[in-house]
């Protein structure tokens, strides 16, 4: 009977302890975290509802006006159309090459080594340099690597082709070189995801005659699923942020036809618009948010499991 | 008695002129310029060398930033606590919109010192005041003018045009000879800003234009309307390069600098004298007024000013008020007409260092002289958001001609919103 108190206050002050050892690790992360994430993220909402242009040390309250003029706008309806193109083809292509190479490679293929590297490389070289050296070298209509090539059968017309001057071709000229980066980024997630595909699982399918297409669709592709779900969210994310390919090498341009959320609020930052653009910010964030909300579910769900 | 007052007088003169060669100011000085083409970097480091060197106490440091990325950069400069001293900067609304929001140090000071307000005409005096201030100081301007390849011409006997129909003529006789009449590159969109300029100035006058880039006439005007009607009159004569959506103007000037020429004219700042970097300007590159085209109005041209000025936040204003009375000088300036080519806004610069340049004087003649009113350039008279808007504007007409309805209702649109 008295026992029983004592013990509790032991486990009390155990656990009270525990708390302290933990925190006083996680104390360090949890403030830079604070300062350089959280509390950016509420500034900008607080941003958002004012017309503050980014040099006066004043401004007004506007209530919803920046995210009614965004909702009204041509750039921001272009901008969000391209980000969707932009996942819906980041969801599909590089994860079927990247998977498809990865099966290959996974093979005991000759020169697999230089073959892996080779396509990771892209991803190796900053994304400024990849796209400085798309736009001028190689979608450049007089001089790039495309025309050249393509000039030889088709004559002097295929100068005329302007991959990122042409507002239809633009953007698809763009989200091209992320494709390319991308493949070999997704071909890496499947080949660790391989690696931990059981041998022996594998060698018993085939014993009951499994093989070829009916062992990828019914046994590898189904045991790759966690490694799938993370590509596709990883994917779509790496779609909202895309920024970095879209200012190198169009800016937007022509007149926004090649716009993209990330860009059209950095171009907004330019116009002495930070009320405007902190809107722009906040919408990408909700949208960003609900898949950021699916990733964690799922690799906290991968954990648990494991 | 007499000789003595003169040794005494020479030792005095020899003194002062020994304090001005060599100051004893100390400190710090940073600067940053936007020089980063070659012909203006090479300038702007050899005024800094001589600068150091008739200031040794100071430590100056100077930052070269690439010039698109300058006009970003800027405004980082002058929100953060620590802005550079001296800053490069363009007059008129680009300089206006920072001063009217206290970023701009009040350099009035150095105006009345310096006697500028007797050295500098009244326009360019104007033209570097905000709210009754002096905060900046006009160091050099230039011309946009049509310019042109002169061998070629000359080899296809074509002449400078004077009037619409010539200039469409010159374009017809052009693209005949296989060359691409009228080059202009709009990846970062700005040269388009000079066409529409240009045209509204010709067809509804000076006076008018600047009402439009005051946001006080409506995009949707008929008379705007009728600013694109002649624009599309070149395009249907396809006098414009096809691709200069995706050129920036550098390699649009690279079509005509080629020793086969792929551009025939540009319309462009007289800037595009710098891309010629074997000296086979003289024989290649020559300029005419851009034709009138209702002589009707009043003669409106672009002549767009650099020049200098100091963050309010500076540090070493002291320092860089010494920098700014020297660059202001007569004798930079002077230096910079012999090396750059540039006019300068003094109006007590040698006429014979214009005379000794022939694009100077024929700009003098021909432009400058015989301009009514002078415009500084769209994206510097307008407000910089709706000059980005409208400029925007500008290269989707080019490319799409039929929206002009909805690209002018959208223009409009901003207008009313930023102009409000």
């Amino acid at each position: 009977m008295v026992q029983v108190p004592v013990r509790t206050i032991n486990r009390q002050q155990r656990a009270q302890r525990q708390f302290l050892t933990i925190l006083s690790f996680l104390a360090l992360p949890l403030i830079l975290y604070t300062v350089w994430v959280i509390y950016p993220t509420f500034q900008t909402l607080l941003l958002s509802v004012t017309d503050w242009d980014g040099l006066s040390k004043t401004w007004n309250y506007v209530g919803a006006e920046n995210f009614n003029r965004l909702f009204s706008e041509d750039p921001f309806r272009k901008s969000i159309i391209n980000n969707i193109l932009w996942i819906i083809v980041f969801i599909t292509i590089p994860p079927a090459a990247g998977l498809g190479l990865a099966m290959v490679l996974n093979t005991d293929v000759k020169y697999d080594r230089f073959l892996k590297t080779a396509y990771y490389l892209p991803l190796v070289l900053a994304t400024v340099v990849a796209a400085v050296v798309w736009a001028q070298g190689i979608y450049n209509p007089r001089t790039g690597l495309i025309n050249t090539i393509l000039s030889l059968f088709i004559g002097k017309s295929a100068f005329e082709i302007e991959w990122l001057g042409n507002p239809n071709l633009a953007i698809w000229s763009v989200i091209a070189v992320a494709v390319w980066r991308q493949v070999g980024y997704v071909m890496i997630l499947y080949l660790a995801g391989l690696k931990t595909v059981d041998a022996e699982v594998l060698e018993a399918a085939k014993m009951d005659g499994a093989e070829g297409w009916t062992l990828f669709r019914y046994m590898v592709f189904p045991m790759l699923a966690p490694v799938t779900t993370i590509v596709v969210v990883i994917s779509i994310i790496d779609s909202l942020r895309s920024f970095d390919m879209v200012n190198i090498m169009t800016r937007g341009n022509p007149f926004d036809s090649s716009n993209v959320l990330a860009n059209y609020m950095y171009l907004s930052f330019e116009d002495y618009k930070m009320g405007y653009a902190a809107s722009i910010a906040v919408v990408l964030f909700a949208i960003s948010l609900v898949f950021i909300f699916l990733y964690l579910r799922e690799v906290m769900r991968q954990e648990e499991a494991a | 008695m007499k000789k003595w007052l003169l040794v005494a007088l020479g030792a005095v003169a020899a003194g002062t002129a020994a304090v001005v060669a060599q100051s004893g100011a100390t400190g710090n000085l940073v600067y940053n310029s936007q020089a980063s083409d070659p012909a203006p970097r090479k300038f702007d480091e050899d005024q800094v060398a001589i600068f150091k060197k008739q200031y040794p106490g100071i430590n100056m440091t100077h930052n070269i930033v690439d010039i698109e990325g300058f006009k970003t950069a800027i405004r980082t400069y002058l929100a953060s606590d620590n802005p550079p001293d001296v800053l490069t900067w363009y007059a008129g609304n680009r300089m206006r919109a920072f001063a009217e929001r206290g970023l701009a140090a009040d350099i009035s000071d150095v105006w009345t010192k310096n006697g500028w307000t007797k050295s500098f005409p009244k326009g360019m005096q104007e033209l570097s005041k905000s709210e009754g201030k002096f905060v900046f100081v006009p160091t050099n301007y230039y011309w946009w003018a049509m310019y042109y390849r002169k061998d070629t011409f000359a080899k296809l006997g074509l002449k400078e045009a004077t009037s619409w129909t010539q200039l469409l003529g010159l374009c017809d006789k052009l693209n005949a000879a296989g060359i691409t009449p009228i080059v202009t590159g709009s990846k970062f969109l700005w040269p388009l800003g000079g066409w529409f300029d240009f045209l509204n100035m010709r067809v509804n006058g000076p006076k008018f234009h600047f009402d439009v880039t005051d946001g006080k006439i409506p995009y949707t005007d008929a008379r705007v309307r009728k600013v694109f009607t002649y624009w599309k009159q070149l395009m249907d004569r396809k006098c414009f390069n096809s691709d200069s959506a995706s050129l920036d103007w550098h390699e649009a000037a690279a079509l005509m600098t080629a020793t086969e020429p792929k551009g025939g004219m540009f319309l462009i700042g007289d800037f595009i004298r710098d891309q010629w970097k074997d000296g086979n300007e003289k024989t290649q590159l020559d300029f005419f007024r851009f034709p009138i085209i209702n002589s009707q109005v009043p003669v409106g041209e672009e002549a767009p000013t650099d020049g200098y000025f100091l963050p309010a936040k500076a540090k070493n204003l002291d320092n860089a008020k010494l920098f700014l009375g020297f660059i202001g000088s007569k004798e930079l300036m002077e230096k910079g007409v012999k090396e750059l080519g540039r006019l300068a806004p003094r109006s007590d610069v040698d006429p014979a260092l214009y005379a000794s340049k022939p694009q100077i004087a024929k700009a003098q003649a021909t432009i400058i002289g015989k301009a009514d009113a002078i415009a500084q350039f769209y994206d510097r008279d307008t407000d910089p958001e709706m000059a980005n808007i409208g400029m925007k504007g500008f290269q989707e007409f080019m490319s799409n001609p039929g929206a002009l309805d909805s690209i002018l209702k959208r223009l409009e649109a901003a207008r009313v919103r930023i102009f409000k």
